[in-house]
């Protein structure tokens, strides 16, 4: 169609009186036709956006998290009373980004990134690895993608969860019954705040009016639920609520670290050979600097992780 | 008349343009993705400086996530004291009695004590999830001499409005260098990631600001293993019969002795009656 190529700006021109009731009808058909022109337009790109977003790939983060030995800091007192209504836990997890090293290939990692810069900028270096020299190609390292965000996870001490309810009676019995069976002093309850019971699933939520109520509760798997003359067993466990923070998507970008590659036929220990290119790249003559660490393959391919810089 | 109709007609071809271009940039986004990386981004995220410090393991590579800062708070009831000692096998004996007796001049304190239950996740599972609400903004120069409520403020002004292509802020959230804003309706948040480039007022500066989708996670799974502070002592229902000073005092001396099982107290702190505290626990440093 002729209106794509003038669609910069389109220079809207004055129609003589004459022929104005021709052009109205050939615009208005112009119009429509746009008009639906864009709508396809339009669906093709929310297609298109839905399967981009089904795409996206499914960063799981599946962690066993390893025993933490806690430190005690100290007691505070905030005037804010809602911090004593759970036990809270929060920690940071951040993904250490794999990178294959391939055999022949070496990780060189220096104090400074503008030495890192040098190195790389400088491409082929002639490196003396024992009683021979090769030229060693440094490029930057290509990384993943990572996530990070924070975990909050809070216990409560004043809810309790309750399920496996039986399904005896109609909702507004059973949660008189609930609240009854959870405040009796003798069975470890308390002063019960509110309830809520939701009937289908045969669980409930129950709400004390002081802390350590639930505490002492939790320290057996059930408790007893009396039904007229009969008592059941219900399970109880604790209140928890946990969520993210912070998530948030990166892109690994290696500024200190340096890909080294062209030692494939090397038959020399990969020690020996990490000794040799480290000392080559400390020295400023080569163009290098303070090195870190030096990790080279060459029997077998490794696995190196990439940790946030600061 | 036809002075509106043109005025229309302009006004569609400019959106059909803009719509062009916008499928041409997903159908490359598309292509990419097909030879991209197992696990490169589709969409700019923000960029951040990563180091390799040696640690390498053979085999196969396994998605590894590094778990730091940890810290627990912990509610501690009024009438209470918590003590911990420098050995932990310390605490282990003082606790092996429920009941202990101070000895004081002219009468007995009876209290007792328990060990502090804390709570540590064992496993956690998070899967990523696309927030099609949300944006995120990047592109922040360095050294912007704004606070974080400031920033997250200027920008909520910005992109609140209509004529930014924006709409009402529902949530906001400063995340290492970059926001996360997320929008009372969907088609804002997608209207603003097609436009792309923005260039906003920060402070003094036009700041120009890049916004792109923004992908959230949820937690699928987060397992909880209760264990016992293993350097502590919960001291519980002490007679209100002291003030807080001499209490400290009575105590610390009372779990010093070690013909009482008691050893060398690293720390003490008392919560009086009536009042509540907040034991707080940190991972210990690498």
């Amino acid at each position: 169609m002729e209106a794509d190529e003038d669609n910069k700006k389109p220079a809207c021109k004055k129609s003589q009186p004459d022929t104005e009731f021709m052009k109205d009808e050939q615009s208005e058909g112009l119009i429509d036709e746009i008009k639906r022109e864009n709508m396809q337009l339009n669906e093709e790109i929310k297609k298109l956006e839905a399967e981009l977003q089904a795409d996206i790939r499914d960063f799981q983060i599946k962690e066993n998290v390893p025993e933490t030995k806690m430190k005690f800091i100290s007691v505070e007192y905030p005037e804010d009373d809602s911090q004593f209504l759970n036990i809270s836990c929060s920690f940071q997890v951040s993904s250490q980004i794999p990178y294959e090293l391939q055999k022949g290939q070496a990780l060189i990692t220096f104090e400074k990134e503008e030495v890192a810069q040098n190195v790389i900028m400088m491409e082929k270096h002639n490196v003396q690895l024992e009683d021979v020299i090769v030229e060693l190609t440094a490029k930057p390292v290509p990384l993943d993608s990572g996530v990070r965000f924070q975990v909050h996870v809070e216990i409560s001490k004043m809810k309790i969860n309750v399920s496996g309810i039986p399904d005896e009676l109609p909702e507004e019995q059973m949660r008189d019954k609930l609240e009854l069976s959870f405040c009796k002093s003798r069975n470890g309850g308390g002063e019960v705040e509110s309830v809520d019971y939701d009937k289908p699933s045969g669980s409930a939520i129950i709400t004390f009016v002081e802390a350590g109520v639930a505490d002492k509760i939790l320290k057996k798997k059930d408790y007893p639920l009396y039904i007229n003359q009969k008592c059941y067993r219900v399970v109880v466990s604790p209140y928890i609520k946990r969520h993210l923070q912070k998530y948030q998507m990166f892109s690994g970008v290696s500024r200190r670290t340096v890909l080294l590659t062209g030692m494939e036929d090397i038959q020399i220990d990969e020690e020996i050979v990490e000794d040799f290119v480290n000392i080559h790249f400390q020295r400023k003559k080569n163009g290098g600097g303070e090195v870190d660490v030096v990790k080279c393959s060459l029997d077998q391919p490794y696995v190196a992780y990439f940790e946030e810089a600061i | 008349m036809p002075v509106t109709i043109d005025a229309a007609l302009c006004t569609l071809q400019e959106e059909q343009a803009r719509l062009k271009m916008r499928l041409q940039e997903l159908q490359q986004q598309r292509s990419k993705l097909r030879a991209s990386p197992k696990n490169k981004a589709l969409f700019p995220v923000p960029e951040v400086p990563l180091v390799f410090r040696g640690h390498t393991r053979q085999g196969r590579s396994v998605s590894r996530s590094l778990v730091s800062n940890m810290k627990i708070c912990c509610p501690l009831p009024g009438g209470s004291a918590l003590v911990t000692f420098d050995d932990p096998k310390v605490a282990e004996q003082v606790l092996q009695q429920l009941e202990h007796k101070i000895d004081m001049e002219e009468f007995r304190l009876r209290v007792q004590v328990q060990p502090l239950r804390l709570p540590t996740v064992t496993t956690i599972q998070v899967c990523s999830k696309p927030a099609s609400h949300s944006v995120l903004v990047s592109g922040f120069p360095a050294g912007l001499k704004l606070t974080e409520e400031e920033l997250l403020d200027k920008l909520e002004i910005f992109f609140g409005k209509a004529r930014n292509g924006g709409g009402d802020v529902e949530t906001r959230e400063l995340l290492q260098g970059n926001v996360m804003l997320g929008f009372a309706e969907e088609e804002v948040a997608q209207h603003l990631c097609r436009i792309g480039q923005f260039s906003v007022p920060l402070g003094r500066q036009q700041v120009p600001l890049r916004v792109s989708p923004y992908v959230s996670g949820e937690i699928r799974k987060a397992e909880i293993r209760f264990q016992s502070a293993s350097h502590s002592v919960l001291v519980l229902n002490i007679p209100d019969v002291l003030d807080a000073q001499e209490l400290h005092d009575v105590l610390e001396i009372h779990f010093q002795k070690p013909t009482r099982g008691g050893g060398e107290v690293a720390a003490l702190a008392v919560v009086p009656p009536g009042q509540r505290g907040l034991a707080v626990f940190t991972s210990e440093s690498a």
